[in-house]
């Protein structure tokens, strides 16, 4: 699905999503590293479709909370319900969620050991339990969607780090999720490689994916979020739209962190 | 080795491959590695004289005549096999068949072999006969001797050189493959065995030993068998290549694992055991509970990998667990514990290997075809043998070191590796008891658990079951290797970055699948060396067994050999030939480590 007609730069999408599900409910969520508190009573609704951008200075518990949603970190108070399956120690509960979710990382994190279409296409075939044929079918696409058909017999140390991270985009398509986590997917890659990547993100917000995004990039933000959160010490300070947070933010630490990084 | 190409990565080609450094003629590399400096000569001078005189020295141990080399010839059959009676010597011949056949069939399945240019096979006979004639003069030989090892030396290199003018250049170069180079060698060897002379010996057969009537050329007991068995390795190689070029890759190969596996237990306990069934009690009791066994786990096996089947499956399996682990308490044919222990593994693992009715079928083919080895394993470890041999058991020598190594080897591997994760299991039960396990093993020395296990381990068994020596010692062995091979794996476990755990779970993966899939690949790939070399080290102390009166290949060589009356005083000729022997075997799983190494490109990516 590729974009032919780049649509206008906007400030976000305007959409109504009012009457949209809640795909992701955080109510009050508090998660402590020993005695550090990383996460500080975190409550936010997203909803279907949406394109939530988070951003804040390290340390602020972006990626931990990102990571809560899938349960790759337990918190310890509050409830997390993710399309409608709330997420506690049950182990059904997790793999359900864990199979609605995917989730693309800082360092990639592929398969080293195997070639790129079994990398996108392991998961469908063994945990959805698809035949191998119709799975590396569905990989050759995603891999083509993402724009590279051409790699799928390499292995993912010969590629480069933008077509690394587009591979791990396909490889979490491949489950066909209904939600899309981000966590600083570009921040490990060079400049001419983060174009490559943003724009396969656009284009799959576009299509309707519900995102949450953890990320530096700001044209990013502004172009395709709906809202954007800022997380400071493990608390969302100001939540808005993109023109409303970066023309007039209200809270005062919003406002210094945007005089630091724009 | 070769030149650089130009790199790729991605679509971009990064750089030119560098000017090649040119190569150094002879005497200029002479010149300029050997002796650039005064230190340098001075040091490469008495380098060589030491290498001289340390080669011409052992050249003077080896062809000193008073060496009792004949005592290591004439007795090549007590170092291979003991005292496996003539008479049913076929059955060695049978088991080496086997072994080459599918040794042929999975070299040309494989692919083994590779294109070798004539120039470098010129190149190395040329160096063969320079060492042959530096062998020559070093040596102390007659004066005869001499010129006529020289000769040979001149006739080797001459060979060389006329492979390597006639080699070509660049395009035009002739190339070997290295398998050809392999066979001639063979034929080489199995071609001398009908010149050479050697003699023929039997022991213990008779207490009077008694060699063959013609001293002259090998007995009629080898050199047929061996011209024969090079020409079914050959033979194997093509039905090999043929069956690879007309059939599917991947079922070929399946199939020859599968061989491969069977084979060791299938030739010991069958063939060269020969154990003689009592039809009746087969047919009476064994029969019926393989068949009530392989037709009930089917079915609950069927019942358990459907994936709608969930918590309840899980339950029955832990219940078919404590009901297996029941039947230890009660008096019980042993056959029955064991195959209940086993189906409640395969019980507990039915869920990983749920899915749709194809993937059923092979779970439970699976299960019957690993109870119907199991059961018939056992019952012919239970039958007495044809096979009679005064001393113990059945086979000594060679093959009985090969035997415990690869049985070894074998079992301790899946052992080893399912200890190494429950070693770095999150359930606190598994950790406990594979941390001790594995802590209280390492602790004990090798010998102290073979004596263990050879002596008191018939104490402990119930009445009516009997477990030879040897089997019992193979378990202790595995146990050990077990436990020290899961310290490897788990060094190799901890090399996995937390983000491939994350990334496996983040796309759903079980625990079980993550392990499987992506833990364990990138584990052992990292772990291949220390594994090698513990295979390499489970091969050699085989040796040990002699501490319980199993006569292994040193064991012979070191006692047995020089307690006959006409070779008394050749303990190191013998213990030579052992440590050659050994030597050869450990070199190649050496270099079947680094081919392994390279194939799953460690180091690489």
């Amino acid at each position: 699905m590729t974009d032919a007609t780049p649509a206008e730069p906007t400030s976000g999408q305007t959409r109504d999503l009012s009457r949209a599900r809640d795909m992701i409910v955080c109510e009050d969520v508090s998660k402590w590293y020993g005695d550090f508190q990383a996460l500080d009573k975190v409550s936010a609704t997203i909803k279907e479709q949406e394109v939530v951008v988070v951003l804040g200075p390290s340390g602020g518990g972006k990626s931990t909370w990102i990571r809560c949603i899938n349960r790759l970190e337990i918190h310890q108070e509050g409830r997390i319900v993710v399309d409608d399956v709330e997420l506690t120690n049950d182990l059904r509960n997790i793999e359900k969620v864990r199979s609605e979710v995917g989730m693309v990382f800082q360092q990639f994190n592929l398969f080293p050991h195997l070639r790129v279409i079994d990398n996108v296409s392991l998961a469908p075939i063994w945990v959805r339990k698809k035949p191998r044929a119709e799975a590396e079918e569905q990989a050759m696409a995603l891999l083509e969607r993402v724009g590279i058909p051409e790699q799928a017999h390499k292995y993912p140390g010969q590629l480069s780090g933008g077509q690394q991270q587009r591979v791990a985009i396909a490889r979490a398509l491949a489950m066909e999720p209904r939600i899309m986590l981000f966590d600083e997917v570009t921040s490990a890659l060079d400049p001419e490689m983060v174009k490559e990547v943003l724009d396969i993100m656009k284009t799959l917000a576009r299509s309707g994916m519900t995102m949450m995004v953890v990320t530096h990039e700001m044209g990013f933000a502004k172009e395709v979020a709906d809202r954007i959160m800022f997380m400071e010490e493990g608390q969302i300070v100001e939540v808005g739209t993109p023109t409303h947070f970066f023309e007039n933010p209200t809270e005062d630490r919003t406002k210094l962190f945007l005089s630091q990084i724009l | 080795m070769g030149e650089l190409s130009s790199v790729t990565v991605g679509d971009a080609v990064l750089y030119a491959p560098p000017p090649e450094t040119p190569k150094l003629p002879p005497r200029e590399w002479v010149k300029e590695n050997l002796f650039s400096s005064p230190f340098n000569s001075v040091l490469t001078f008495v380098t060589t004289i030491i290498l001289l005189a340390v080669f011409r020295g052992f050249l003077s141990f080896i062809f000193n005549p008073v060496r009792q080399w004949d005592s290591t010839a004439t007795n090549m059959q007590l170092f291979m096999t003991r005292a496996y009676p003539d008479e049913q010597y076929i059955r060695v011949w049978f088991c080496v068949a086997v072994i080459l056949i599918l040794t042929g069939v999975s070299m040309a399945v494989w692919r083994a072999g590779s294109a070798m240019p004539v120039a470098g096979v010129g190149h190395r006979l040329l160096a063969t006969g320079a060492l042959l004639a530096l062998l020559a003069l070093l040596a102390p030989f007659s004066a005869s001797a001499t010129v006529q090892w020289l000769v040979a030396a001149l006739a080797v290199a001459a060979i060389g050189q006329a492979l390597r003018r006639s080699a070509g250049k660049g395009e035009d170069e002739r190339t070997v493959s290295t398998l050809t180079v392999l066979v001639v060698a063979l034929a080489g060897l199995v071609a001398s065995l009908w010149v050479v002379p050697y003699g023929h010996h039997t022991y213990i057969a008779k207490r009077v030993p008694r060699v063959l009537a013609e001293p002259g050329t090998v007995a009629l007991t080898t050199k047929l068998p061996w011209t024969i068995m090079l020409l079914i390795l050959v033979a194997a190689y093509f039905a090999g290549r043929l069956m690879r070029d007309r059939l599917p890759t991947n079922p070929i190969r399946a199939t020859l694992l599968v061989l491969w596996l069977l084979a060791p237990p299938v030739l010991v306990y069958l063939v060269l055991r020969d154990p003689d069934f009592d039809m009746g009690h087969v047919l009476g009791t064994d029969l019926p509970i393989f068949l009530a066994y392989a037709i009930g786990g089917a079915a609950l096996l069927s019942w358990l990998t459907r994936p709608s089947t969930g918590e309840t499956g899980r339950i029955v399996a832990v219940l078919i667990l404590l009901v297996g682990f029941c039947t230890f308490l009660t008096p019980m044919r042993q056959v029955v514990r064991i195959d209940m222990l086993l189906l409640a593994a395969f019980a507990l693992a039915a869920p990983t290997f749920a899915g749709g009715p194809r993937a059923r079928k092979r779970y439970a083919v699976g299960w019957l075809g690993v109870l119907g080895m199991t059961s018939w394993l056992i019952t012919s470890i239970n039958t007495p043998s044809t096979v009679k041999v005064p001393g113990g058991f059945f086979i000594g020598g060679f093959t009985i070191t090969l035997m415990v190594a690869i049985f070894t080897i074998v079992f301790s591997f899946p052992l080893g590796i399912a200890l190494a994760l429950a070693r770095t299991s999150s359930m606190p039960i598994f950790r406990q008891l594979a941390t001790g396990f594995i802590e209280i093993v390492r602790g004990i020395p090798l010998i102290t658990i073979l004596i263990f296990f050879s002596i008191m381990v018939p104490l402990f068994l119930p009445r009516g079951m009997h477990l030879d020596e040897v089997t019992a010692v193979v378990i202790g062995y595995v146990l050990f290797s077990s436990a020290y091979l899961a310290e490897n794996v788990r060094g190799g476990l901890q090399s996995v970055t937390r983000g491939q755990h994350e990334a496996a779970e983040a796309v759903g993966m079980t625990t079980a699948q993550k392990t499987v899939f992506i833990v364990l690949p990138q584990a052992l790939r990292v772990s291949i060396p220390p594994l090698v070399g513990h295979c390499i080290g489970v091969f050699k102390e085989t040796s040990l067994l002699a501490i319980i009166g199993v006569f292994d290949v040193l064991y012979i060589g070191r006692i047995v050999i020089p307690g006959q009356t006409e070779f008394m005083g050749s303990t190191r000729e013998n213990v030579l030939f052992v440590s050659v022997i050994y030597w050869i075997f450990a070199y190649q799983m050496s270099k079947a480590s680094q081919r392994l190494e390279r194939r799953t490109g460690l180091g690489e990516r």
